[in-house]
């Protein structure tokens, strides 16, 4: 038998190492040869899937993930019934339908649209996998982390990952609104209950809806692959999006061809169904290919940063959020995640920036203004609020003398600090592309009051865990009230900017002329009032933040630091 | 029958840098079938580095590397695949039980008699109790059970250990002492990463002395004593380039006792 031996040399002497064998044997073992493709991805489904589900029941137990697609399935329900008023089959409404009523291809739309949107929000999946091979020595180690240490390829296991989410979401999100649509059939009749949906549109709604979600999902996954590829991805895949989602909004690509859902449902097609799930599952086949088996979790030297953020924050004066602030701070400078963030929160604000260059708001039938926007951009803080509670583990926390507020405070205030200039920016350009400069300062307010308020509520109802909270009917349900009761009072209140008449007689003229609806007379004091009522609502958001940053105490104080 | 000189483990000129900082200087190593080989070093340097490396969970910035005739470089998976791995300080997933995690490793290492090993390794660790507690749940000493379990599932003839005695009670450290030990009797090899150097004196054929990336010193445990007296800590000190004196001298000068402001 040899003897083992070692040496080290230097790095700058020259290299020893020659091509060919090192001259290594196994000793006549038979080597066992890795599982790789189905193989691979049929031993890691299983598992993954059970852990999502674990994962998911951990923070929202067993009853309110149960209650969740009920909640789902009622709300669908009630739509369904009330399906009969939006397409113009209601009783009520009798002539001249077309002009006061949604086309069923505009209700297809609002369908696939937001569940586009909310699966492109989900599909990160090649950033979800660095998370887990960087953190897998903390206090939770995922199964996402399985190649450094199996013999699994990484791109198999986010493969793997990616169909799990797909089916996680179609079975609980997806089916319980087929059931939903399906409860108001079954109603139909009873009560002089009516709606136009028929049982032959589920499945392939269920099919269409599904393929929307893949796709979302996929693309999503396919620009996080493609972001940790580097340059030019990183800047030419950020533009492609906006240009695509521009060219969409302003009417210069037909949805559907963006939509693979929406065309498939369209045409009823089998094939065209089964083109989109192959396409979108091969897409997200393309992403985890491109997704590395590197494992380097890179030691990098830095020079102190937490002392100098901090010396800079010192107006947030002299107490732990200050201390905390700073060392978020330094967590999203040092994980490059403050790149991401900020493209992925400014990518939707430049598509609706594009489609306000592109679109002549003046001739569509609701009056859209610079006011309208301004409570939206808010809505867009929930991604950047839930990326900041995954940015680090808190678990080391629960040895200091900080409490779960304290974090969830600091993380609003990072949001704030870091988001606000991006908005501002965004809604003074808006400004200046609508010529609308009157109503700027009003705008600002609005848009701060509601943005502050929206993640002081995802981080009072949710805490350090929102991303978890999705499937948490509890929360859900607060958060939809809290949520769309101010926004729907201040987008019909910025009608009163553009349309005065629409909004004076809302409900007689809505219902005489649908979505044909048009301005008639310009009213000086509805103006007034419109703006009175838009601030009042603001003032009331920015006291419910307040409020809701007091009693996070309530709420939290008691919880320990995890996420 | 290959030759018993041929080695199980080789690098050459295997090194690892990020950016400026050189975590591991280029080195040559060869390990041979039936070796219990140790690394030792103060924390920090460059032990977990080497140790990830030859196992394919790291790509060298330089050099080559094979294991068991597979170029490491070229095809981790199937280096992964014939070898155990315990990791410093890595723990099995947080949502599966261990019951679920072993099986999940056997299935991808195509072990045969599945059920019955999980079964047989959840026992000889005493986690019976725990096999279907998630690992969350678990103590850090329980999820190095776990790990150890699954670097063992497959009987691999290679396995390479990083502080796998880390949180483990003494009972448990002796019985897996005594199971490596059998196993090195019976053809297997190991390749062992640690600071605790009890263990070179109970179990290493040979061991390796490092600091700063680079290998100080190399040989068997009485190899590397310069006298009878000489313990194998006061070898370590002196290989690191610190004296006894200098270690045991504690002193607080400089630091400000606030109590006393």
């Amino acid at each position: 038998m040899g003897d083992t031996f070692i040496e080290s040399r230097s790095w700058t002497d020259d290299d020893f190492s020659k091509p060919g064998p090192l001259g290594t044997s196994s000793h006549d073992a038979v080597l066992s040869e890795p599982l790789r493709g189905w193989a691979s991805f049929s031993a890691t489904f299983r598992v993954m899937f059970l852990e999502e589900a674990r994962k998911s029941v951990e923070f929202a137990k067993k009853r309110q993930m149960v209650l969740f697609p009920l909640l789902l399935t009622l709300v669908t329900a009630i739509s369904t019934i009330g399906l009969q008023f939006l397409v113009g089959d209601s009783t009520a409404q009798s002539s001249d339908l077309e002009s006061k009523t949604f086309t069923w291809q505009e209700l297809r739309f609002a369908l696939h649209l937001p569940m586009f949107m909310f699966s492109l929000g989900m599909g990160t999946f090649a950033f979800m996998g660095r998370d887990a091979i960087v953190r897998r020595t903390g206090t939770k180690n995922f199964l996402l982390a399985a190649p450094a240490l199996q013999p699994l390829p990484n791109s198999m296991a986010h493969f793997a990952y990616f169909v799990k989410d797909l089916l996680f979401y179609v079975l609980l999100i997806l089916t319980p609104i087929i059931a939903g649509m399906a409860l108001g059939i079954l109603l139909d009749g009873v009560a002089g209950i009516r709606t136009p949906l028929l049982w032959s549109s589920l499945p392939w709604t269920w099919l269409a809806m599904a393929t929307t979600l893949g796709q979302g999902l996929a693309l999503s996954f396919l620009a996080s692959s493609l972001w940790l590829r580097g340059r030019p991805f990183t800047v030419v895949g950020p533009l492609l999006i906006v240009a695509l989602g521009v060219a969409v909004g302003a009417g210069f690509l037909p949805a559907d061809v963006l939509l693979w859902g929406l065309a498939a449902q369209s045409s009823q097609s089998g094939l065209a169904i089964l083109l989109g799930l192959l396409l979108s599952l091969g897409l997200g086949l393309v992403a985890s290919l491109l997704i590395l088996d590197d494992f380097d979790v890179s030691v990098v030297e830095r020079g102190d940063l937490l002392s100098p953020v901090h010396d800079r924050l010192g107006f947030l004066g002299r107490g732990h959020i200050r201390l905390i602030v700073a060392k978020e701070f330094v967590d999203l400078f040092r994980s490059g995640a403050i790149k991401k963030m900020t493209v992925s929160y400014a990518i939707p604000l430049l598509v609706l920036l594009g489609m306000a260059w592109l679109v002549d708001f003046a001739e569509a039938p609701i009056p859209i203004n610079l006011l309208s926007y301004a409570p939206f951009l808010g809505f867009f803080g929930f991604n950047f609020y839930s990326w900041l509670t995954i940015l680090d583990s808190p678990e080391f926390m629960n040895g200091l003398p900080l409490k779960v507020p304290d974090l969830i405070r600091a993380k609003v205030v990072v949001y704030f600090l870091a988001t606000s200039w991006i908005s501002l920016i965004f809604i003074v350009l808006m400004a200046w592309r609508l010529d609308e400069w009157g109503s700027l300062p009003t705008s600002i307010i609005v848009m701060f009051a509601n943005s502050v308020y929206i993640v002081a509520l995802t981080a009072f109802l949710m805490g350090l865990r929102p991303n978890k909270a999705i499937f948490d009917a509890s929360i859900m349900v607060w958060f939809w009230i809290g949520t769309v009761l101010p926004l729907l009072g201040l987008f019909l209140l910025s009608f009163t900017q553009g349309d005065v008449s629409l909004y004076g007689n809302w409900w007689e003229r809505a219902s005489q002329d649908g979505l044909a609806a048009t301005a008639q007379m310009y009213d000086e004091s509805m103006v007034q009032q419109g703006y009175m009522g838009m601030i009042a609502i603001s003032v009331g958001l920015i006291f419910a933040s307040a409020l809701l940053w007091k009693l996070m105490d309530n709420r939290w104080g008691r919880s320990e630091f995890s996420n | 029958m290959a030759e018993d000189k041929e080695p199980m483990v080789s690098a050459v000129d295997m090194a690892k840098k990020y950016g400026d900082f050189i975590a591991l200087h280029p080195l040559n190593v060869e390990v041979h079938a039936g070796e219990f080989f140790g690394v030792f070093g103060p924390n920090g340097a460059g032990k977990s580095t080497f140790i990830k490396l030859l196992t394919g969970q790291l790509r060298p910035s330089k050099g080559r590397i094979e294991v068991l005739g597979v170029d490491a470089v070229e095809d981790p998976q199937k280096v992964k695949a014939n070898i155990g791995i315990v990791p410093e300080s890595e723990s099995p997933p947080s949502f599966l039980t261990p019951a679920e995690f072993l099986e999940f490793v056997a299935r991808l290492r195509g072990v045969d008699d599945m059920k019955a090993k999980v079964e047989h390794w959840l026992e000889w660790f005493g986690l019976q109790e725990k096999r279907d507690t998630m690992c969350k749940d678990l103590s850090k000493g329980q999820r190095q059970k776990v790990m150890l379990a699954s670097a063992f599932i497959h009987k691999p003839k290679l396995l390479f250990l990083d502080e796998p005695f880390a949180n483990l009670d003494p009972i448990y450290q002796r019985k897996c002492r005594v199971w490596l030990l059998d196993h090195v009797a019976e053809g297997g090899t190991i390749f062992l990463c640690s600071h605790v150097l009890e263990m070179a004196e109970r179990m290493c054929n040979r061991m390796a002395i490092i600091n700063d990336g680079k290998v100080l010193a190399a040989g068997t445990v009485k190899g590397l004593k310069q006298s009878k007296e000489e313990t194998l800590e006061d070898v370590f000190i002196r290989l690191v380039g610190r004296s006894i004196e200098d270690v045991e001298r504690y002193s607080d000068e400089g630091v400000n006792d606030d109590s006393e402001e």
